[in-house]
This record gives structure tokens, C-alpha cells and sequence, in this order.
């Protein structure tokens, strides 16, 4: 893993302005998220979520305002950057032609690293993938096997950014629990994790801060804390999505 | 970086299309190869045969010419092989051998009839051309290598692969151009392959095989390219794949065709066959004409035999090929501008071989291959200087009155093949 002094925030956006055609889709976003943190971006259809995270990949430039990835300015340092970044779509798409394991040879190679067969079994099994689908070709897998591959990847890759856009979209409450605790663990690891979801309870269970996207900004920004009122959080979401 | 074209080449050989796609590539260049090889087999084999054949030739000529002595009856009835044997590229680029006489039988007669009777072919036959390596190249391999390339990356789009394909290799760049690579290169390989294998068979030149696979790289390369242009317009797959067959359709097809024709049409040439029958009618007026005059003429092109006995009575060999040969004279500027016509059609095809890449591989295929029209042309030059020879050869009997005897076929010139090639 690459090393960043602790107490620069992995991710900062800061007063971004970004426009897509001609709608501005953010307009003076800021956020960070820390060395071992996880962050949930809530938002409505349209509020910004997905343009947020193609910026943070370096897919976007700006209008204005600074992006900073593990200290990269991802458009202008696009391949630093990616080497800093583990990304999880919310529809993870990989080669059906190949296995699982081929599928994390391939993708892990052209990260540029070699796992072992072993490295390969420790993260499919933290990511909770049943041994004897491994060798499988995926072109059968389901939604969340195919999920479970990715995740796997973003194990492996152990970079100090992790976006996971809508990752437990798709899957069982299981796996989705599962899925929680992984990255709970990966927090442990010291990743910086940006999550982009529409699943509030998930977020309120493994986030240290939710930040409501509106219009392209931050509007309210909670800390969770045992006992907090998700109802309440629940209503003031759907407010904050409407508006 | 190995290990990422093992996991490429695994990717690529395991989509649906592309194995299907390179084995016919393989199966058709090869089997190009094998009919070029299976055509300059026939060529070389029609040219074994003539030799054998001219020899029981002169031998039935010299049975009965030997009896009176009588030199004009063997310089009227003796044929002299001649053959332009392919080379040993030919069989990957046919190009004018398959309409072109290759193998023609001359007498001291007048010539360019000779010469030129042998080009009436069928021409819609010879429209499409022979189906040979170069055509494979020209023709087909931009469609495998459009198959391969159009949906590159619209297809990793449309698979919603393409962002986290992005995020995940570290040099993007690198990762297009290995799959760009593999895909190219295994085309070429397709078609070279094959090429070698009849290259060596054949006994071609090292750096003639290099030349070609050179140029398959540089085709196939401009193809790339141009798939490459029209990818970048972001559209999808189908919309790349037709805009490319429309390309194709275009650039191999259409605009060469129209090319041809305009330079066909800015440098028009009689046909050979017209070249025949004014030399025809040239000779046969001979006939009509006052012997004296007719030998004056021929006199003043040869003076060396004006002291020699004059023609007297009916007919005489001296007059017979005296005529002949002026018939030959006679279309000398036809000849002339029909051969000019051909080099000026030549070098346009030439200049449009630099604008489009479909007749610059034809053309440089032929050239390599020693099969165009210059070659053509080389052929019909040493066909002329060894015709010269042969009228030398008898004239020397038929003007000093010497008998021709059965030792002196003998001493007739032979062709030298492929000796004199340029």
C-alpha cells in the first residue's frame, strides 16, 4: 500500500463545479474522506452521485475546484491515480468467457500485480465466494457471485482508495451484511472508503459519515452513533433526496 | 507485459468470433497460396512441355526442309519457342500472367501479329481477376481485421465493462494497444504464414518475402487506423461496423474502379488485337507491291545485304521476308503508342497506388511478384530481340543463297529464357 501521511484526507473534493452538456451536475461539491474511513454519499436519481465518482476516476475534469485522490489529481495524473484506486461499478461486468480466477488474473495484471492461486482464495473467500464456483466460467454467475468476484479484486488490489458505487444493490441481506463486514475489515486495513448507495440502513451500519448529495452539494452531513434514529434519518433522507 | 498478452491472447481466442474469423483468414490465405502455387505449377509445367515438343517440331520440319537445302522453307516453317517462366513470387500475385501470354511460338515473320494475336482473351473473364494471395490481402483482410476491431471498445461499452477496465489497468494506453496488437498481428500472421511457406517451397528471395510482409503490415495498418478513427466518434458497435464496411465497400471497391476507369479513359489504348490486323493488312499489301520498291525499302533498313543477288522471277524468299519484316515496320508507331499508352496507364496506377492503399497493394504486390505490366512488357522486348536473332539467322542463308542443311537447324538461336530478364 502505497503510504500518505495519515492526516491528508485520502479523497478531497473541494468547491467542485462540474457540468454535463449543458446541466451543471455539481455545483461547489466538497467532501474527504480520511485514512481508514468510510464514507456513504447519499443522494436521490440526478443529485450527482455517479458524476462524483467518475470524477474521483478521473473520467470527468471539472469546471472548477480541486480533486485530490491519495494526493493525485486524478484527470491530470489519471494513471497515478488508478494505481491508488480500487473501484466496485454497481454493475460489475467482467469477461463471462473466463473464470473467476481468470477474470482476477486478468484484471489483477493489468493493475499490475500477480496474485498467487492462494492470495486469489484468501480474498474470494473473504469476499465470500463458494470455492467450487472459482474455476467456473462466470458467463453463469449470478449478479452477487459476479459482485463477490469484483470485491475480491478490490481486496487484492489493497490500494488506500476504495469507491464501491451502489455495492450492495442486487444483493441478498446475506451477502449484503457480508458485504459490510468486508469492508469493514478493509477500513481496518487503513482504506479510504467512498461509498455511493442508496441503501441507508447499510450505510448507517458500516459508515462513519453519510453525506446527503443534493443538487450537486453536500447538504447534511451526520455522524452515526449507536441508538441514532435511522427512521428519523430515513425521513430527513427522502426530504433531502426530493429536494 | 507477457503475462498481459497471454491473458489478451486467452481473451481474445475466447470471444466468440474471433477464432472462427483468424482460422479463415489462415484457411483462405493458404489456400490462395496453394492455387497461385497450383497455376505457376501449370505454367512451368506448359513450359517443360514446349521444349520436348519444339524439338520433335524441328526434327519433322527438318526431314523434309533438309532434302532441297531450301533456307526460306525452314525459316517459313520453323517456330521458336519462347516462355517467360514465373517467378518465384508469382504464385502470390498472379497479377498480368493469367491474361498475358506467357509461352509463345515464333517465326522470322512479321512479329507483332504474333505477338499481339494472343491477347484476345475473354475480358469479363478477366475482370475479377484470379483469386491469389494478393487478393486475400487486398480484398478480404480489411473485412477480418474490421470483424476484429470494430467493437474494440464500444463493445467493452456496451458490456459496461469499459470504466472499470479503465480504472483497473494501470496504462490504459498499453492495454488498447496490446489488444490492437494481438489482433493485428494475428491477422498478419494469417497471412503471412502462409506466404512464407510458398515462399520458401518456391525458392522466392528473402528480401522479396520481407517486401511483402512488410506491406501486409503497412495495409493492415491503415486499416487499423481507420478503424481506429471511427471508433473514436463514440458510436456503437453496429453503427463502427457499418460505417467501416462502408469504408471498405469504398476504398477497395468503388474508388479504385472509378480511378482505373478515368485513367483508362485519359490514356486510351487500340487493343493489341488491332495492332494484328493492321499488320496483317500491311503484309498482305505487300504482295501488291513492285518488288523493287518493297526491297528498297527493306534495303535501306539493312543495307548490309543490298549487294547481295537480286530477286528475279515470281516469288522469292528475299522478297517474302523482305515484306514481313516491313509489315512489322509498318505499325512500328502504333506499337509505339500502344506501349506508351500502357506505361502511361502504368505510372498513373502508380501515382493513385499513393492515395489508395487498395491498388498501392495490387500494384507492389505485382511489382514484388514480377507479374505487372513492366514485366509484361520485359517479356515482349526479349521476345523482339530474339526475333531479331532469328531473321539475322536466316537472312544470313536465304540473302547469300546458302542451302540450308540439317546441321544448320542446329545452329539456330535458342531462347535463353529467363536470361535476359530485366
Amino acid at each position: 500500500m502505497t503510504t500518505v501521511p495519515t492526516t491528508a484526507p485520502r479523497i478531497s473534493l473541494k468547491d467542485v463545479a462540474l457540468t454535463r452538456g449543458t446541466r451543471p451536475v455539481l455545483r461547489g461539491l466538497s467532501l474527504t474522506v480520511n485514512v481508514g474511513e468510510i464514507y456513504a454519499l447519499l443522494g436521490g436519481n440526478g443529485a450527482g452521485k455517479s458524476t462524483t465518482v467518475a470524477a474521483l476516476l478521473g473520467f470527468l475534469k471539472p469546471d472548477a475546484g480541486q480533486i485530490l485522490v491519495a494526493d493525485i489529481d486524478p484527470v491530470e495524473n489519471a494513471e497515478r491515480a488508478r494505481r491508488e484506486i480500487a473501484y466496485l461499478p454497481e454493475n460489475v461486468a467482467l469477461y463471462d468467457q473466463l473464470s473467476a480466477y481468470e477474470n482476477i488474473s486478468y484484471f489483477m495484471a493489468l493493475s499490475g500485480t500477480e496474485p498467487s492461486r492462494e492470495a486469489m482464495d484468501a480474498a474470494l473467500d473473504d469476499a465470500g465466494l463458494q470455492p467450487e464456483a472459482r474455476p467456473l466460467r462466470i458467463g453463469g454467475f449470478s449478479k452477487g457471485m459476479r459482485q463477490k468476484v469484483a470485491i475480491a479484486m478490490a481486496v487484492l488490489r489493497d490500494v488506500p482508495v476504495l469507491l464501491l458505487d451502489e455495492p450492495t444493490s442486487g444483493l441478498d441481506p446475506r451477502a449484503t451484511a457480508d458485504f459490510n463486514a468486508l469492508v469493514t475489515r478493509l477500513k481496518a486495513r487503513g482504506t479510504a472508503i467512498l461509498m455511493v448507495t442508496h441503501d441507508l440502513l447499510g450505510a448507517a451500519d458500516c459508515a462513519d459519515r453519510i453525506g446527503f448529495l443534493a443538487a450537486g452539494q453536500i447538504v447534511e452531513e451526520v455522524v452515526p452513533s449507536k441508538g441514532m434514529d435511522v427512521l428519523a434519518l430515513h425521513h430527513r433522507y427522502g426530504e433531502v433526496a426530493a429536494a | 507485459m507477457t503475462s498481459l498478452i497471454r491473458h489478451d491472447l486467452r481473451l481474445l481466442l475466447r470471444q466468440r468470433i474471433a477464432v472462427p474469423t483468424l482460422v479463415l483468414v489462415l484457411i483462405l490465405s493458404a489456400a490462395a497460396v496453394w492455387a497461385g502455387m497450383a497455376e505457376v505449377a501449370r505454367q512451368h509445367d506448359i513450359i517443360a512441355r514446349i521444349k520436348p515438343q519444339q524439338v520433335e517440331d524441328v526434327k519433322a520440319i527438318r526431314a523434309w526442309v533438309s532434302k532441297d537445302g531450301d533456307a526460306g522453307n525452314a525459316a517459313y516453317y520453323t517456330f521458336h519457342a519462347t516462355w517467360d517462366a514465373p517467378s518465384p513470387l508469382a504464385f502470390a500475385a498472379l497479377g498480368q500472367r493469367d491474361v498475358a501470354p506467357f509461352v509463345l511460338r515464333v517465326r522470322a515473320l512479321a512479329l507483332e501479329s504474333q505477338i499481339h494475336e494472343g491477347e484476345n482473351y475473354n475480358a469479363e473473364m478477366a475482370l475479377p481477376g484470379r483469386f491469389d494471395w494478393a487478393f486475400v490481402l487486398t480484398y478480404l483482410a480489411p473485412l477480418f481485421l474490421i470483424v476484429l476491431l470494430h467493437d474494440l471498445k464500444s463493445g467493452e461499452r456496451e458490456a459496461g465493462r469499459l470504466d472499470f477496465l479503465r480504472v483497473s489497468a494501470v496504462h490504459e494506453r498499453a492495454l488498447w494497444a496490446r489488444r490492437i496488437g494481438l489482433r493485428v498481428g494475428l491477422i498478419a500472421g494469417g497471412l503471412i504464414l502462409p506466404l512464407l511457406v510458398g515462399g520458401l517451397l518456391s525458392g522466392a528471395a528473402a528480401a522479396d518475402l520481407l517486401l511483402l510482409s512488410t506491406m501486409v503490415l503497412l495495409y493492415l495498418l491503415f486499416w487499423t487506423v481507420l478503424c481506429l478513427l471511427v471508433s473514436r466518434r463514440g458510436m456503437g458497435s453496429v453503427a463502427n461496423a457499418a460505417t467501416l464496411a462502408a469504408s471498405w465497400l469504398t476504398l477497395t471497391l468503388i474508388l479504385p474502379a472509378l480511378a482505373l476507369l478515368a485513367v483508362n479513359g485519359a490514356f486510351p489504348v487500340r487493343q493489341g488485337v488491332e495492332l494484328t490486323l493492321a499488320q496483317r493488312e500491311a503484309v498482305h499489301s505487300g504482295w501488291d507491291k513492285p518488288k523493287e520498291q518493297t526491297m528498297e525499302a527493306f534495303f535501306r533498313q539493312h543495307p548490309e545485304w543490298r549487294g547481295t543477288k537480286p530477286v528475279e522471277g515470281g516469288f522469292h524468299w528475299k522478297w517474302y521476308f523482305a515484306f514481313q519484316h516491313l509489315g512489322d515496320l509498318s505499325v512500328a508507331d502504333q506499337v509505339r503508342a500502344y506501349r506508351h499508352g500502357l506505361e502511361a496507364r502504368d505510372l498513373w496506377t502508380e501515382r493513385l497506388a499513393f492515395v489508395l492503399p487498395a491498388i498501392g497493394t495490387q500494384y507492389l504486390s505485382h511489382r514484388i511478384a514480377r507479374t505487372d505490366l513492366t514485366a509484361q512488357l520485359d517479356y515482349q522486348d526479349r521476345i523482339r530481340a530474339f526475333h531479331k536473332r532469328i531473321r539475322t539467322f536466316y537472312y544470313s542463308y536465304i540473302f547469300n543463297d546458302v542451302p540450308f542443311g540439317a546441321e544448320d537447324f542446329g545452329r539456330a538461336p535458342l531462347w535463353s529464357g529467363d536470361a535476359d530478364r530485366r
